[in-house]
Parts: C-alpha cells; sequence; structure tokens
C-alpha cells in the first residue's frame, strides 16, 4: 500500500474577491455621500445638549441668520414656494417672467430686499449670491413677514425652524422672533449642532 | 488575476539571484484600507445631523391669566458675551445685588441647581439677553436651563432697570 502524500496547501489566503467587495463598497458610498446644499452664507449654528433630531418630514420653513445678521429664508415645500413667489410679486407689482421663476425654484434660498428681485432673479442663481445679503426686517420695511405670512397661507402645517450662526447677535434673534410672533407663531425649533451631555 | 508581476521591485540584488519570488502581492493591507474608508464614510454620513431644541413661546393673543410667578422664587439672568449678569428678586429694589458669574460648569450652572434646590418646584429662571449678546450666549442659556432640568423659563427683552442694574455693578 503506498503512502498517502499530504497535500500541502497554502497558507496564504487570496484576498482578491474581499478587496473587490471592500472598494465596491467603498464606491457606493462615497457616491450616495449627499454634500451639504451650497449655501449662499456659511452658518455654523452653536451646540446644545438636545437630542431631537431634525425633522423635516411635514415640510420646514427655515429662518436662517449669517454672522453678519442678515436673514435668509427657505422652504423645502415647492408649492409653498411657488406661492410665495406668486404673490410677493404681485403685492410689489413685479412681472415674474418663465425664466425668473426658473431661477427662483432652483436657488435654495431667499435672501433680498424685494427692491432686489427683479435683478437678483434674472441672473443665475450662482452669480446672484452676491447681491444676497438678508431680507429688511426692521419694523418699517418688515418683508420677512410677508414672505412667513404667505408661506403659511400655503402650508399651515409647515414648522418654523430658525438656524442661527453663533456668532450673529441676539439681537437680530429677538427682531426674527417678534415678527413671527406678531403673525402668532409660537412654537420655534433652534436648529443647533449635537453636543455631549454633561455627567 | 490580481497577481502582479513584482520582479522588477524588491532588492537590488535579486534580478541575479536564482531564487523565485513570488508573484502574489499581499492585499491585506489594502482590504484594511479599503473598509478603514467605508466605515468612516458610513459614520460620517449619520453623524453630522442638526438636532434641534423646541422654543415655546407665550401666545400673544391670549389674554387669559396664566398661573403667576412670585419674584421672588424667580432668578433673572442677564447672558452677556462671556458672562452671565443674574439677580435675584425686583431690579429697582435697593436691596437687590447683580452678581456675575461666567458659562462654566461651576459658574452659572452651579447658580442655577443651588437656588433650585432652595426654592423648591415653583423656581423660575427669567432670561434677558443683553443687547450685546450673541446667539450662541442665549442658546447656552437654555441648553443651561435643560441641563438642570428646568422646565420653568420665560425669554424676555431686557428692560432699562435690568441695564441700570448692569451699568451700577459695574462689573
Amino acid at each position: 500500500m503506498p503512502k498517502v502524500k499530504a497535500k500541502r496547501h497554502s497558507v496564504s489566503l487570496d484576498m482578491t474577491a474581499m478587496c473587490d467587495v471592500a472598494f465596491l463598497l467603498l464606491t457606493f458610498f462615497m457616491l450616495t455621500a449627499k454634500f451639504r446644499p451650497e449655501e449662499a452664507v456659511t452658518i455654523t449654528p452653536p451646540s446644545s445638549i438636545s437630542e431631537k433630531p431634525l425633522n423635516t418630514k411635514d415640510g420646514m420653513l427655515m429662518v436662517s441668520v449669517s454672522p453678519e445678521g442678515g436673514v435668509y429664508l427657505a422652504t423645502d415645500d415647492q408649492m409653498a414656494r411657488e406661492f410665495m413667489l406668486e404673490r410677493m410679486a404681485n403685492r410689489y407689482g413685479i412681472a415674474v417672467t418663465a425664466e425668473m421663476k426658473k431661477n427662483f425654484m432652483a436657488s435654495e434660498i431667499v435672501g433680498y430686499p424685494l427692491g432686489a428681485m427683479r435683478q437678483v432673479l434674472n441672473m443665475k442663481p450662482s452669480e446672484a449670491k452676491k447681491l444676497s445679503k438678508g431680507i429688511p426686517i426692521d419694523s418699517a420695511n418688515n418683508e420677512l413677514s410677508y414672505w412667513v405670512g404667505y408661506a403659511k397661507l400655503s402650508n399651515p402645517e409647515l414648522k418654523v425652524a430658525i438656524k442661527g450662526d453663533k456668532e450673529s447677535n441676539y439681537k437680530v434673534f429677538a427682531d426674527i422672533i417678534g415678527t413671527l410672533q406678531a403673525q402668532n407663531i409660537n412654537i420655534f425649533q433652534l436648529v443647533t449642532g449635537p453636543e455631549n451631555k454633561p455627567k | 488575476m490580481a497577481e502582479i508581476d513584482s520582479s522588477g521591485g524588491g532588492k537590488k540584488g535579486g534580478k541575479k539571484r536564482s531564487k523565485k519570488m513570488s508573484t502574489k502581492i499581499d492585499m491585506t493591507p489594502m482590504v484594511d484600507l479599503g473598509f478603514l474608508l467605508i466605515t468612516f464614510f458610513m459614520l460620517t454620513t449619520t453623524l453630522a445631523k442638526p438636532v434641534t431644541m423646541q422654543l415655546n413661546m407665550p401666545d400673544k393673543t391670549d389674554t387669559k391669566e396664566t398661573s403667576p410667578v412670585k419674584l421672588s422664587e424667580t432668578l433673572t439672568v442677564c447672558p452677556d458675551v462671556d458672562k452671565v449678569y443674574y439677580y435675584q428678586g425686583i431690579p429697582t429694589e435697593a436691596g437687590t445685588v447683580m452678581q456675575v458669574t461666567n458659562y462654566s460648569e461651576t459658574g452659572i450652572r452651579k447658580v442655577i441647581a443651588d437656588l433650585k434646590a432652595k426654592v423648591g418646584s415653583n423656581f423660575t429662571i427669567v432670561i434677558k439677553p443683553t443687547k450685546k449678546a450673541k446667539y450662541r450666549n442665549m442658546i447656552d442659556m437654555l441648553d443651561e436651563c435643560a441641563i438642570t432640568n428646568n422646565k420653568r423659563y420665560a425669554l424676555l427683552e431686557i428692560d432699562p432697570d435690568t441695564e441700570a442694574l448692569i451699568k451700577r455693578s459695574g462689573k
């Protein structure tokens, strides 16, 4: 009887397949990762220990405050956006062309006085950034009040979120709260960054 | 398949030697790197989600009398840029002293906790940010209320009496 020769197995494993899977997943995650939408101004909100995530399901009306105190408005409700443009243009006698409407719907935020609306909306959204200095909210000319009013008229379910930069002045925030309270909006979601709870 | 001819690399004298070099390359570090990056992307996509704190303001049109708050049971805090003014009681009274502290753990948090233990369940915090205060300061203050588990707080505009008190304290 001949001796059974044990076949020698290689101890090194073929990693090619594993490597393939790893890089496939890597590519997938890199491609599907959503980039932050480009903002006209960079806003760094302060952090808080709150753990409630921002709920954007039922429509959100976001009032942002830049470090310089400019007020910007954004909403994810497309119907409300269209309605706002229509009513605001109507109110101030601005004829809206199809091109202007397209530019309005393409831009994420509203952040200019109505006097500059025609000029801004005739530019490409990327070019119009320089003119976006904020919506006037002073008592003599409170345009934010109208914007919010029309948005709420279109969709009363809209939740109001306020996203202020941590270095923005408190006074701007107080003015916004005052404007919104005048319209009987009393519940605000303050957007903050996450922070660890002490202890 | 994924074998790489490594005869060109390696030691300088490798060519002369007749020792047979393995044509397989060790892929372990590459796989390690791959999975490290996957983990990184997976974690960062969920970590940066913003959170919200809800702020309820009283309805101005609602004239119904709500539960009265005794001034002696309140602590008035005035967040400023890097310090917090606070006092207890009525600002116009001569005995009221404006004190100052900071946002640290041993600062305003301790003041609130101590007074809350003294006053009891009716303890109310009145927040009156100064004119110079930043938005961050107000959020910090609301955060302190949440940390010390105070649900009774009010956000008000600063009044001339309180401003005068800050000025008088000279801090």
